[in-house]
Parts: C-alpha cells; sequence; structure tokens
C-alpha cells in the first residue's frame, strides 16, 4: 500500500513538473520579458565565476586541443604556409604589392564600417552545448550598447548577428548557421539575393533565393568567378559589409540562380570580433527569415517575412 | 537532501561545463554533466526528489542554451523518473552499472531533448548526427558517472551502497 501510494505520489510530482517546464516554454517562446530578465541576471550572476574557472582550466584546454586536434593543426599550418608562398610567389612577381598593400590596410582599418560606432569584443567560449555550433559568446553586452539584431564583423567581413544579450555577454550567431538569412548583392551585377550556409557545410554560402538566370545564354550577363559579393543596402545590416566571394554559378530549375560564396571569415577560429552599434529595424523579426522562393531583383528579402509584413 | 548542497552541486557542474567542456570535447561532442547529474539524481533519490532535481538541473542548463526555458528541465525530469522506477531494478550500486546506466541514461535525455526541442519549432535537432551526439556524449558521462556519484551521494544525504528502493505495484 505505502509503495502504491509512493508511485502516485512520483506520478503527481511528474506530472507537475511536466506542467511547470510546458509553462515556461510558453511564456519563454512568447518572449516574457521577465523569464528573460531573470535568465540575463542568471547569466550575469554566474559570469565572473566562469571567467575567472576559464583563466584557471584554459590550460587544460590547450593541452586536450594540442593533444587530440593536433592533425586540425598540420593541416591548418599547412594550408597557411600554402597561402603564405603564394602571397611571396605575387610580391616577387611585382604584380599586386600596391593592391595587396591597399588591401592590408583596408583590412585592418574596418573600411565598409565608415561613420558607424563599433565596439570590439573577445570571443569567451564557443559552443556550450551539443547542439549550438553556430554559436558563440563575447565578452561585451548591453552596457556597451549592443542589442539583438546588430551585425557583428571582423576586418575580413561578416560573422554573423548578436543574438542575445545580457549586461556583460552576448551570444553572436554564426554566418555558418544554414538558418540564417543574409540579404546580399553582387557586386560584378548589382544583382540583390538572399543567401545562407550550406547546410553541412560551414565554410560556404549559398545564395539561393532573388536572383534569376539572364534571359538569354549570354555570360557577360553571369557574375564573375571571384568576384565579391556584399551585404544589400536594403538587408537589415549596414551595406556593403564584404560576405566573401563568388566560387560558382549554377542554374536551377530553369528560372533562378544559385551563386556559391567562400566566405572571407574563418568561421570557426575566431578570437576577436568587431559589433555595428547599428539601430536594428524594429519591422524586422530576429526569428529566422524564410521567404518565398524567389524574390525578384531590387526588393528588399528580408520584408518579405510573412511575420515583418504583419507588423508594417 | 540539502537544497544548499546540492546548489552547490549544480553550480559547480554548470561551471564546469561552461568552461572546461568548451574546449575538451571528444570528436566534437561534450559531455552533458547536467543530464548526468538528473540520471544520477534518479538512481540515487529515486523518482520523486530524482526528477525533482533533474528538473532544476535542466532548468539551469536551458538558461545557457538557445533552445527555449523548460526544453532541458522536461527532459531531464522525465529520464530521471524513468531511472529512478526502472533503473533501480535493473542496476546495482557498483562502479560499472553506474557508469552504464549514466551511458543509456544520458543517450536518453539527449534523444528526449532533441525531440522535444523538434516538437516545439527548433530546427534541425533530429538526424543522424543526433545519434553520434548521444552515443559520445552518453560515453564521456559513463566515463565521468563514478567520479560525479559521490558528491551527489554527498548532497542528496544518500550513503554509499544504500538508496531508495524502486516503487513496484503492489
Amino acid at each position: 500500500m505505502a509503495l502504491a501510494q509512493r508511485t502516485g505520489r512520483s506520478r503527481h510530482r511528474l506530472i507537475l513538473l511536466a506542467l511547470t517546464a510546458i509553462t515556461l516554454l510558453t511564456v519563454d517562446l512568447n518572449g516574457f520579458g521577465p523569464i528573460e530578465a531573470a535568465q540575463r541576471i542568471l547569466r550575469d550572476s554566474v559570469q565572473p565565476i566562469t571567467s575567472l574557472a576559464s583563466t584557471a582550466v584554459s590550460p587544460v584546454g590547450d593541452a586536450w586541443n594540442s593533444v587530440f586536434n593536433y592533425g586540425d593543426l598540420e593541416a591548418e599550418n599547412a594550408a597557411l604556409r600554402a597561402e603564405l608562398e603564394e602571397l611571396r610567389g605575387a610580391a616577387i612577381r611585382g604584380e599586386a604589392d600596391t593592391e595587396t598593400l591597399r588591401r592590408l590596410l583596408e583590412a585592418t582599418e574596418l573600411p565598409y564600417v565608415g561613420d558607424i560606432e563599433t565596439v570590439t569584443a573577445t570571443v569567451v567560449r564557443g559552443a556550450v552545448g551539443n547542439f549550438d555550433d553556430h554559436l558563440i559568446t563575447i565578452d561585451k553586452g548591453s552596457r556597451q550598447g549592443l542589442e539583438p539584431g546588430m551585425a557583428v564583423v571582423t576586418a575580413a567581413g561578416m560573422v554573423g548577428r548578436v543574438d542575445e544579450v545580457t549586461n556583460a555577454t552576448a551570444r553572436v550567431r554564426l554566418l555558418s548557421d544554414a538558418s540564417l538569412f543574409i540579404g546580399t548583392r553582387l557586386v560584378s551585377t548589382d544583382a540583390v539575393g538572399l543567401g545562407h550556409a550550406a547546410p553541412g557545410d560551414g565554410g560556404t554560402f549559398v545564395i539561393d533565393r532573388g536572383i534569376n538566370w539572364p534571359d538569354t545564354d549570354d555570360p557577360s550577363l553571369l557574375p564573375e568567378l571571384g568576384s565579391a559579393v556584399v551585404t544589400s543596402a536594403e538587408s537589415r545590416y549596414p551595406a556593403d559589409i564584404p560576405i566573401g566571394r563568388i566560387a560558382a554559378v549554377e542554374r536551377v530549375d530553369d528560372v533562378l540562380m544559385e551563386v556559391t560564396v567562400e566566405l572571407a571569415n574563418r568561421i570557426s577560429d575566431l578570437q576577436f570580433v568587431t559589433v555595428l552599434l547599428t539601430e536594428t529595424p524594429e519591422s524586422f523579426p530576429l526569428d529566422d527569415v524564410v521567404p518565398a522562393p524567389t524574390v525578384g531583383l531590387g526588393l528588399d528579402p528580408d520584408l518579405l517575412d510573412p511575420a515583418t509584413e504583419s507588423d508594417e | 537532501m540539502s537544497v544548499l548542497r546540492v546548489g552547490g552541486i549544480l553550480l559547480a557542474t554548470i561551471v564546469v561545463q561552461l568552461t572546461v567542456f568548451v574546449d575538451v570535447r571528444a570528436f566534437g561532442v561534450a559531455p552533458e554533466l547536467l543530464a548526468l547529474v538528473a540520471v544520477l539524481a534518479g538512481f540515487l533519490a529515486g523518482p520523486e526528489r530524482g526528477a525533482t532535481v533533474a528538473f532544476v538541473a535542466g532548468l539551469l542548463w536551458d538558461v545557457w542554451l538557445p533552445t527555449p526555458l523548460g526544453l532541458a528541465a522536461m527532459a531531464f525530469a522525465t529520464v530521471a523518473f524513468a531511472v529512478g522506477s526502472i533503473g533501480a531494478g535493473l542496476f546495482h550500486d557498483s562502479r560499472l552499472q553506474i557508469s552504464g546506466l549514466a551511458v543509456f541514461g544520458t543517450a536518453a535525455a539527449v534523444i528526449a531533448y532533441a525531440l522535444l526541442g523538434e516538437l516545439v519549432g527548433q530546427r534541425g535537432m533530429v538526424d543522424l548526427e543526433l545519434l553520434r551526439i548521444a552515443a559520445i556524449a552518453g560515453l564521456l558521462n559513463g566515463i565521468l558517472a563514478p567520479l560525479m556519484i559521490r558528491p551527489l551521494r554527498w548532497a542528496l544525504h544518500v550513503p554509499a551502497s544504500t538508496r531508495l528502493p524502486a516503487p513496484t505495484r503492489p
């Protein structure tokens, strides 16, 4: 009898816990302010402890990486060596010295930023769980003026966007997340389209919505391979932030053009990033944007989200 | 059960998870320490108290995860309840069996978390990669379980080789 009573009580407890979880899920999914505030306070409270602990245990992580990721480091070194040799060859030939210097200067001074106020931040940690590979945490938060939706860049170009902010830290969703859509412009043709990381390959970006294949088969109408891809002026982010260079152009469904872009940034290996302190238009939803498959040239792809339309 | 002790264990666990296991990963997968606490709490403290501790552990983990609050809490509480109800009859209090319990319990918690995530609209959580993550996280937790069991016994006031009997039908 006593056992049966305890079993019944356990079940009641589980039901109570499940109902509490469902309530929390519902209010959190609806963006209930106090719940978000409570989470921010808890994260801010624990931040000094984790910061201190990170410093103390960083040798453990370094040792682990040097032992178990040695192969990756070797491959990275080989790639860097090849890149260096290529640059040396170019310098010897003396074909692009001036251009190289200009690019170097541009890279160190974030030329595309213009007058936009920026905050430089250190990446304090990468993914914490096993289902959030495309998130990093940086050491700047709302105290420094960060807000959700702001663009995060490095000298090479776009890295991602601010997703969540606490007083002292911010969570950044990286460009390698296939569900993060960006309004882009192909510099060589001025065509505007919507792109995202290729699923399963965070280093490649695909623009598969919004750009139509030319009516005639004139190759001069196609975007030039190797030409730059930047953020579109009509997107939620400041215009002309570099995203990468065109690696391939393909025709899809006889109508659409699919442009494969090699990202300018090495998203997986970030230490410092810069946040562009621009005001994020409130009408842009922060949820993932999944627009109609075809978007006319010149239209703002972000505005095609139904949630945005209803906001307006 | 001392609330302070359990709170202290949970705080220490989340700090270790957020610092050590951000870098220390096997094949890109980190151990799920909070899930381990949940499974072991179910085993040591039974379905009622164990599920409560697991719920709080999941809720704490939810604060740092990008998924909605309550997801890990629900998954962990359910698994702890199952472990407390069924596992107590199947597993004994030996190091090997506790590791085995941690392997299967963690894998179940990870899968439950992903399934619930898909259910509430979190995309891309259920695929073949999920099985790989569940298997590796389970194995890592299996290795760590013997280290975690002693602090949890202390926090839950469960002496070695004694725990609540499994509730069975009369």
